[in-house]
């Protein structure tokens, strides 16, 4: 799997376009044009979502147009130093981004459901044990270690309270 | 000399033990933001926020402001003796820092490094301690349409002046301000881009956004890029600090010339950034050891430095004085200064003085304290950046997911962060600029606010943008720098055709 700069390049452009496109649609239904109390709530987001349609045109035009444009030249207009060969992202590339942000989701999602030092506690686990390879039980005391350290940062120091989940509750730590 | 007696009053604020110690915390927090790779100041700063919104504003500013010394300060660590930048306004420290590190001087590179930023975080907050009550008097006449302009003047010098593609800064500023108008409207009272979903009423906090944009998606980059801590090694003497710090006033001319860049990018919001990069091709150019540039120069190494840090505190001379951040992080802390209950702008100088001229008079201390401090833990930040990234990254992920949920304690927006991370992590790699996103999510508010009041009191027509000389220069100023990659790119084009034309 491979995906070049200008593939990239494009999608995000047509993704910002879209985001414009999206933008100008909900305005439409605060109204976008003049009442007796000025411009409508819609007015000034429409503005907005026009010109990210306009700057993300610009993008992808600019994009395609690298190709056309020798490499010399290119260089010279001060353009990015993208080497040809090295694509946006390859496989390599995708697997390593996806096996660290994956488990921040899932991070994410358990701390949702059970409370933020139940998610981080398996979390930091499964980063020193899978992800870094080391001992379990220097994984178990990290993850300990990390807990404790929040817990008394979060809880006592600056007293913000932290999701607790309802396994906490259970245990009578709100 | 009224700006004297006042912050005089402001040094008896900040210099009790108690600000001095919050000081000393904020700088330390603020060099292990610095050093670390995929955790900056903007992102750090917004992290702390959350946990001093019960603080004294005064105190809470101090610290914010401190981390941010600090952030800058570690950066350089980082970029000298790993050869990895800790901050994106420290890349251009890397050119000199790390060779001459190399050679053997590492000593004299962190030393030469940090006494010219602390000369420049201190030129920058001399300027705002002579400026800022003349502009905030000056802004004290403005009305709607004025501010309008200067907001309007700040994003088209981020589109104008930034380098890079145009079209990007605008799609960049333009999600910002789409991402800002989220929630209810605060004129008309309704919902606006909710699509129905309620946990959007409240709106998406810029805390977030810098949180995503900043934190999880440089992470993200930095796994990417598949970093390597292979530094060099720092042994600390007091003699070779000293026997750098003599040959300082040999460089007056590089350091007057490169706080001055750094002034002008601060207040106009170009950013540390963009200032440490100008002042390093600037330095390069003009000094007449240029050819040595890149090899381990001191002036290449000076340049970016004092740049970089005179542009980090006048950043905030523009957020005090006129309520427009210069930088990414006066940006997150301009919101911060919101969320106290404080209204930036020039009326703060005359509401809140003790407020202004205590921050002011934090600074020098602050930086002062910063040198000192960021000296003496080299050996120890050296030896936290020998831990692997496998285990550093995963600790930074919990405290931005922490970070995200201690902003209004909802999940929601611990999945917006995720999100904005992501977009983040495709941006930076797609080189749209991030700051100005960032400014537009704290702006937007102000900048439709006062775009609609004009258009009110005008009855419609954009005429009353052009009816004042003032509001009507400034446009003009705006127009021009919307204009400009366009002007620079037709006048390349007739000069490189007439080139041409005389070869042949």
């Amino acid at each position: 799997m491979k995906i070049s700069w200008k593939a990239m390049e494009v999608v995000t452009a047509a993704a910002t376009g879209l985001i414009g496109a999206v933008v100008c649609y909900g305005s439409l239904e605060n109204g976008i044009a003049w009442n007796s109390s000025g411009p409508e709530p819609g007015y000034f987001p429409f503005g907005i979502g026009c010109l990210i349609m306009l700057g993300s045109v610009g993008t992808m035009v600019q994009a395609l147009m690298k190709r056309s444009v020798a490499p010399v030249t290119a260089s010279a207009t001060g353009g990015e130093i993208v080497d040809d060969d090295e694509p946006f992202m390859d496989t390599r590339g995708f697997r390593t981004v996806a096996l660290f942000f994956l488990p921040i989701v899932a991070m994410a999602a358990i701390s949702v459901w059970l409370g933020l030092y139940i998610g981080m506690a398996l979390y930091i686990f499964y980063a020193m044990r899978v992800s870094a390879g080391f001992r379990t039980s220097t994984s178990l005391l990290t993850a300990a270690i990390v807990v404790a350290v929040n817990f008394i940062v979060f809880e006592k120091l600056f007293m913000v309270p932290l999701l607790k989940g309802p396994i906490l509750e259970y245990f009578g730590i709100y | 000399m009224g700006n004297f007696g006042q912050l005089m009053d402001g040094f008896a604020i900040a210099l009790t033990t108690h600000h001095i110690l919050i000081m000393v915390f904020g700088v330390l927090l603020g060099l292990v933001v610095g050093v670390l790779p995929g955790l900056g100041a903007p992102n750090g700063v917004s992290l702390l926020m959350p946990l001093t919104f019960t603080m004294e504003p005064i105190s809470a500013i101090i610290l914010l402001t401190s981390m941010y010394w600090g952030a800058l300060f570690g950066g350089s660590t980082t970029s000298i003796l790993f050869n990895i930048p800790g901050e994106p306004s420290s890349v251009a420290t890397t050119f000199d820092g790390h060779p001459m590190a190399k050679q053997g001087q590492a000593v004299r590179a962190l030393t030469l490094a940090f006494a010219s930023a602390g000369i420049g975080a201190l030129i920058g907050v001399l300027v705002i301690t002579l400026m800022s009550g003349w502009v905030a008097n000056f802004a004290l006449r403005f009305g709607s349409p004025e501010y309008f302009a200067v907001y309007f003047l700040a994003f088209a010098s981020f589109i104008g002046m930034a380098g890079g593609s145009p079209f990007k800064t605008l799609v960049s500023i333009m999600l910002g301000l789409a991402a800002g108008t989220i929630g209810m409207d605060t004129i008309s009272g309704e919902g606006r881009l909710t699509f129905g979903i309620n946990e959007l009423t409240a709106g998406i906090s810029f805390l977030i956004v810098v949180i995503g944009l900043f934190g999880i998606g440089e992470l993200l980059v930095t796994i990417d890029e598949g970093y390597k801590f292979e530094g060099v090694k720092a042994k600390l003497s007091l003699r070779e600090i000293f026997r750098t710090l003599a040959e300082m006033p040999r460089y007056w001319v590089t350091i007057l010339r490169s706080a001055l860049i750094g002034c002008w990018m601060g207040i106009t919001p170009g950013g540390p950034t963009a200032a440490s990069f100008m002042s390093y091709a600037l330095g390069r150019r003009f000094s007449k050891r240029g050819w040595n540039f890149g090899k381990g120069e001191p002036e290449g190494i000076i340049s970016p430095e004092t740049a970089d840090h005179s542009a980090g505190s006048c950043a905030l001379l523009p957020m005090l004085a006129l309520g427009v951040p210069g930088s990414a992080t006066a940006a997150v802390m301009m919101g911060g200064l919101m969320i106290w209950g404080l209204s930036p702008g020039p009326m703060l100088f005359t509401s809140q003085p003790d407020f202004v001229w205590g921050l002011i008079a934090s600074m020098y201390a602050g930086n002062l304290i910063a040198v000192v401090l960021v000296l003496a833990t080299v050996p120890l930040f050296a030896f936290i950046l020998r831990a692997p990234f496998s285990v550093v990254g995963p600790l930074i992920a919990i405290i931005c997911v922490i970070g995200a949920y201690t902003v209004a304690n909802h999940v929601f927006d611990i999945w917006l962060a995720l999100v904005f991370g992501l977009v983040g992590y495709v941006f930076k790699k797609l080189s749209y600029p991030l700051a100005p996103f960032v400014l537009a999510v704290v702006l937007g508010d102000k900048a439709e606010d006062a775009f609609r009041q004009s258009m009110l009191s005008s009855g419609g027509t954009l005429r009353v943008f052009f009816e004042t000389p003032l509001v009507a220069t400034m446009m003009t100023i705006g127009i021009f720098l919307l204009l400009l990659p366009l002007i620079t790119r037709v006048f390349g084009a007739v000069f490189n055709s007439g080139t041409k034309r005389g070869v042949a």
